[in-house]
């Protein structure tokens, strides 16, 4: 009986995820080009070949493996300290539960436009302190070495809370009593930490870092809005350099290509992320 | 806790919550100056807010594209709802084989940028000329929007005590009966949730309407950018622009707050 309730949405489904995706896959198999409507047959694995030799499309998987370390590294550290200063002081947490959700709501567009606005010399109240403070004040967006950094800011500013306030849910629902018992123990604040507290949370952490690092892959918007993927290919993650590929320079089959590799790279990414915590998870 | 170490928690707290606002501030005070006073340094803390910028747009093209941003996501919003909720219903009641594969299948879509479906779609689109079109946008938000809806209803029914269906199969009322009249209002709360949520991820999309729109069916977020290049960087216009979209976000996100993580990890792996 049930399952006329799920077979509507069951159909819809299958029509607006699976399909495409075939179809993404087909595609990634032709020499596709949008300005060619006739280019649409079957090329084998042409476009594998070539990205295999493509020089463009290696630096963007460097660029995307920096990015997505530095943004998931430092959005666990500060998210997970922030966590345990707060754990257990009620007073503050109904207020920075309310703050802290607002970076992670906004629209990409808009955390996107604030910090380009404040990378932008002259204009920003940021190279002003800066200035004060007698401290360089760089043009971020233009030095091809500080450019991405810019970017790491901005998505690190958006999603620290995210990570925050899912470690703080969960340690707030930490059994006490092998906390108490430790310390009565004589065990130190660091040995409880580092041998009972990041045990218990090892599942929650895990989902966290799963989470942000399948989002750092389809980073867009920042880099669209702040670099454009500049200077030179300097912020280029590979989804950018997809998207060039597909829209600026109309080879649909070779933007395919390029998409099917990252989504298979993520899969297995997070196959093995969910290994290295051990086995011990099931898909809800 | 001894005083000294709370009252170091109440400073690094202040000092968070300032970082955190502070962006959102800078941008917003930004919309209420006039054109050359937005960017005078050191910044006057002493002006004449002036809503000019906002007046600005009102009259211009953004209050269309703003309409696109309410019509697409709503629309989207009540179709995910419509589909997805008897499925996390069903889910919740009852257990279908095919349900680790749809779970494995809705993490797997929750990898994909949105340049995945971006592609087949925009082909597809291009063939039915359905680009350029507010349907056509919100026939591609159910590609997040519906697996969404789906495990977050069935987290919100599992809430609901079977009891009460129970009794009412007893007196002879079928599973229709019993899942509009009696689970669906003990869900509301979590309907509203799910709405909300749905809506804002439609709101927010970029992506998509930067691929599939072109000028009629344009979003906010697309036009916001649009007007950026065109403009000459008028900042004042854009900073108003960008508090006009942020607004309903943040003010819709502050009544979910406490299941603004859960939404984000919707269908997620569990230890």
């Amino acid at each position: 009986m049930f399952v006329a309730f799920v077979v509507p949405a069951a159909s819809v489904l299958l029509l607006v995820t699976v399909l495409p995706l075939i179809y993404l896959v087909v595609t990634s198999f032709t020499p596709l080009d949008m300005t060619n409507p006739g280019s649409l047959r079957w090329a084998g694995l042409s476009n594998y070949r070539q990205l295999a030799a493509d020089g463009r499309f290696w630096s963007s998987v460097w660029v995307q493996a920096k990015l997505s370390f530095w943004t998931v590294t430092l959005q666990m550290g500060i998210g997970f300290a922030i966590a345990l200063l707060l754990n257990g002081r009620m007073r503050f947490l109904e207020l920075v539960r309310a703050t802290f959700i607002v970076p992670m709501v906004l629209p990409p567009v808009v955390v996107a436009l604030i910090w380009k606005i404040l990378f932008t010399p002259d204009v920003s109240i940021l190279d002003w302190t800066l200035g004060v403070l007698g401290l360089p004040q760089p043009a971020w967006l233009a030095d091809p070495s500080l450019a991405l950094w810019a970017v790491i800011v901005a998505d690190v500013w958006e999603w620290f809370p995210f990570v925050m306030l899912m470690l703080l849910s969960a340690l707030q629902m930490l059994p006490t009593e092998p906390l108490e018992a430790a310390r009565l123990d004589g065990a130190s604040r660091w040995q409880v930490l580092r041998c009972i507290t990041l045990p218990l949370l090892k599942p929650t952490i895990v989902v966290a870092v799963l989470f942000r690092l399948i989002d750092s892959v389809k980073a867009f918007p920042h880099i669209f809005i702040m670099t454009g993927g500049g200077p030179g290919t300097a912020t280029e993650v590979t989804n950018f350099y997809a998207y060039l590929q597909g829209f600026s320079y109309t080879y649909i089959g070779y933007s395919s290509a390029i998409i099917v590799v990252m989504l298979l790279a993520t899969l297995l990414m997070s196959l093995g992320v969910l290994a290295a915590a051990g086995g011990e998870f099931d898909v809800e | 806790m001894s005083n000294r170490s709370s009252a170091w928690t109440a400073t690094i707290t202040t000092l968070l919550i300032v970082v955190v606002l502070c962006p959102v501030f800078f941008i917003v005070q930004m919309s209420v100056r006039s054109g050359l006073e937005a960017f005078r340094m050191p910044p006057t803390l002493l002006f004449t807010p002036t809503l000019q910028n906002y007046a600005d747009l009102v009259e211009s093209k953004f209050v269309r594209s703003l309409m696109n941003s309410t019509v697409t996501a709503t629309s989207t919003t009540i179709l995910a709802l419509l589909l997805g909720v008897p499925a996390g219903y069903a889910f919740s009641r009852a257990r279908f084989r095919a349900q680790r594969v749809v779970s494995l299948w809705t993490l797997t879509t929750r990898m994909a940028p949105p340049i995945a479906f971006g592609i087949p779609f925009f082909l597809i689109y291009k063939d039915l000329g359905l680009i350029d079109t507010r349907i056509g946008l919100v026939i591609i938000y159910l590609t997040f929007n519906l697996s969404l809806v789906i495990w977050m209803m069935r987290a919100f029914f599992d809430g609901v005590p079977r009891s009460l269906e129970e009794a009412a199969y007893i007196d002879g009322a079928g599973i229709t009966t019993a899942f509009v009249k009696i689970a669906l209002p003990l869900a509301a709360p979590g309907l509203a949730t799910t709405a909300i949520f749905t809506f804002l991820l439609a709101w927010n999309d970029f992506f998509y309407s930067l691929l599939l729109t072109r000028s009629e069916a344009i979003t906010a977020p697309v036009a916001i950018v649009n007007f950026m290049n065109y403009e000459s960087w008028e900042w004042g216009k854009v900073a108003a622009a960008a508090t006009m979209i942020m607004l309903p976000v943040v003010a819709l996100s502050v009544v979910v707050r406490k299941y603004i993580v859960r939404g984000l990890t919707a269908g997620a792996v569990k230890g």
